[in-house]
């Protein structure tokens, strides 16, 4: 199968989108189909040999965050090449409600279109207002797919309908094989906790460990809380009381390797994340490499554990709780084994192997139902198609 | 403004008015074609999901009394298919057959309880022919489930056109009938989940 796959997002920088769109181009090339992933990207940076660059991406204030996005009509007339050339059987776009390539490719492509749906926070405003313009591009969307059950409440309020909730995926091997490093494991004594993220960021929740760490000493005063991420450890060790500074240690950004590594070494991962996440892909890595976890109960973080059986959860924002869950769950060993092989079986279900069927699954779904269909389901935008068909000296009705 | 500027005027209006109209049509009439193409592809994956049924029965995986009561399920479903091809030339999914398929549903979440899936799993390697089968039923119960929704959100998405009043006077849609959404019970067994 000929897949052209559409995402919106540079290359040029690390994202939850960009690695799911890599993995999936990565996994479906390796099961023999033919895949051009078109993203924006710098011209010098170094690019896997499916992805073709659909120019410089520009930071753009966007949906309430800054987001390195790509439009024009230069930028048109390259995804409009690209999907001329590709001659897809089909285009996966994802986020195609981004004022970037995808809603572009959505508006040009005429072949099948699947699409997948990232965030669970829309701008209902702006989609509001261009709705009437933007709408008959939807309708070209001929199987929708939501990575969370936030993004799936998300879609079917804006756009009706109802999406097919497949998760992102891990690849589990890549974790649950990972090699320990004895310098993050624990001990009795001194057990290793791993806190991952940009630790700036409050809403990844280092201000409430930072406020459980006090109760936690109390109890384990030799425990190590290796942090992981971007950020100035300085803004970190100014929030804690000066005797407790010592039981952060700070590693850094970490390359993949190193992440997997450190979640295979520890004993406990800690999401004390406060919000605004829709699903929660650190956890299933944590799981997958064996880690134990304990995670604020956010309805994602929830979700993504099984209701809670596969990961211990406590009161989000609440750091009496978080101290109390994680002294309990540092001082039972076989009960955080029990937990620990708990998530490694939940884990499985977000392999990269049975996620990548449920998508293939779907392509030759969305493809048997445009086949059977008289006339072609997603012909070009009427008169712009023909002119643009008439431009590149192609004849023939579009219908 | 002279006659001439109002006639200029009133043919203006008169052609976007009629380019209007022509691309709504074209529009919809492409939406009729995906819900006739995704109603196709559902019926297609019924018959698949009800084959598949019976191929399970006949590898002689499960006992007889599960057996029977899958038989019955799977081969009701196929008949009420044959009755219905008419039907779905002329866009219809009828109740009747919507129960139909609710009740495989239900036999196969029945017969394939979790405990027997974990049995049968556990007694595979003796019986691999048996497996596969599972797998063939267990792949056509997620892509019914897909053939569905897909077609679900066409039909969403053509009635949501319908409902626009240039589509209503001018009746562009023709003869062509409202489509319905398509509602059956299609949850797979707990154990596949």
């Amino acid at each position: 199968m000929r897949v052209g796959i559409v995402c919106p997002y540079s290359f040029d920088i690390p994202g939850g989108v960009q690695y799911h769109v890599r993995d999936l181009a990565e996994i479906l090339i390796a099961r023999g189909h033919q895949v051009s992933v078109l993203a924006p990207a710098d011209d010098e940076t170094p690019l896997p040999p499916y992805v073709v660059s659909a120019g410089r991406a520009i930071p753009v204030r966007y949906n309430g965050s800054v987001a390195r996005l790509n439009f024009g009509p230069i930028t048109n007339a390259r995804v409009n090449g690209w999907l001329d050339r590709g001659r897809f059987d089909l285009i996966h776009i994802h986020e195609p409600i981004t004022p970037s390539i995808g809603s572009l490719a959505l508006w040009a492509a005429e072949c099948p279109i699947v699409a997948t749906f990232h965030t669970s926070n829309l701008r209902s405003r702006a989609m509001q207002v261009s709705y009437p313009f933007f709408r008959p591009s939807l309708e070209k969307i001929l199987g929708r797919i939501a990575v969370s059950e936030d993004a799936r409440r998300t879609v079917t309020t804006h756009f009706g309908g109802e999406p097919v909730v497949i998760p992102n995926g891990v690849y589990v091997d890549r974790f649950a094989g990972a090699e320990v490093n004895p310098s993050w494991q624990g001990t009795p004594e001194r057990p290793t906790v791993a806190f991952l993220g940009r630790m700036a960021e409050p809403r990844k929740g280092m201000p409430v460990l930072a406020a459980a760490l006090p109760a936690i000493r109390r109890e384990l005063p030799g425990i190590r809380v290796l942090v992981a991420g971007p950020g100035d450890p300085d803004e970190v060790r100014a929030q804690l009381r000066p005797e407790d500074v010592d039981a952060l240690e700070f590693l850094g950004a970490v390359s993949d390797a190193d992440k997997a590594s450190l979640l295979r070494s520890v004993d406990v991962y800690i999401a004390p994340n406060t919000g605004g996440e829709s699903f929660g892909i650190i956890l299933i890595e944590a799981m997958a490499a064996g880690a134990a976890v304990l995670a604020s109960d956010i309805p994602a973080f929830v979700r993504v554990l099984d209701a809670g059986k596969a990961g211990v959860t406590f009161r989000n924002e609440d750091p009496a709780d978080l101290a109390a869950q994680l002294v309990a769950l540092l001082r039972d060993g076989a009960a955080r084994a029990e937990v620990a092989a708990r998530g490694r079986r939940r884990a499985d279900v977000f392999d990269w192997g049975v996620v990548a069927d449920q998508i293939a699954m779907v392509y030759e779904t969305v493809l048997e139902g445009a086949a059977m269909a008289r006339v072609p389901v997603t012909g070009p935008q009427r008169v712009i198609g023909r002119f643009r068909r008439a431009a590149r000296g192609e004849s023939g009705d579009d219908g | 403004m002279t006659r001439s500027d109002w006639i200029f005027a009133a043919v203006g209006v008169l052609v976007a008015l009629g380019w209007y109209l022509s691309y709504s049509a074209a529009r919809l009439d492409r939406l009729h074609a995906r819900v006739e193409g995704t109603l196709a592809a559902l019926d297609a994956q019924l018959v698949r999901r009800a084959e598949a049924t019976l191929e399970l029965v006949n590898s002689a995986t499960l006992d007889a009394a599960s057996s029977l009561m899958l038989a019955s399920a799977a081969s009701d479903s196929l008949a009420m298919s044959e009755l219905a091809e008419a039907d779905i030339e002329s866009q219809r999914f009828g109740h009747d057959r919507e129960s139909v398929e609710s009740d495989l549903t239900e036999a196969l979440t029945q017969v394939l309880g979790e405990e027997t899936l974990a049995h049968l799993a556990r007694e595979g390697a003796a019986d691999s022919d048996g497996l596969q089968a599972l797998g063939r039923v267990r792949a056509t119960c997620l892509r019914v489930q897909l053939a569905r929704r897909f077609h679900n959100g066409a039909v969403t998405d053509v009635r949501m056109v319908r409902r626009k009043w240039t589509v209503r006077v001018f009746r562009l849609a023709g003869h062509a009938a409202m489509p319905q959404t398509v509602e059956f019970r299609d949850a797979l067994p707990a154990g596949w989940a």
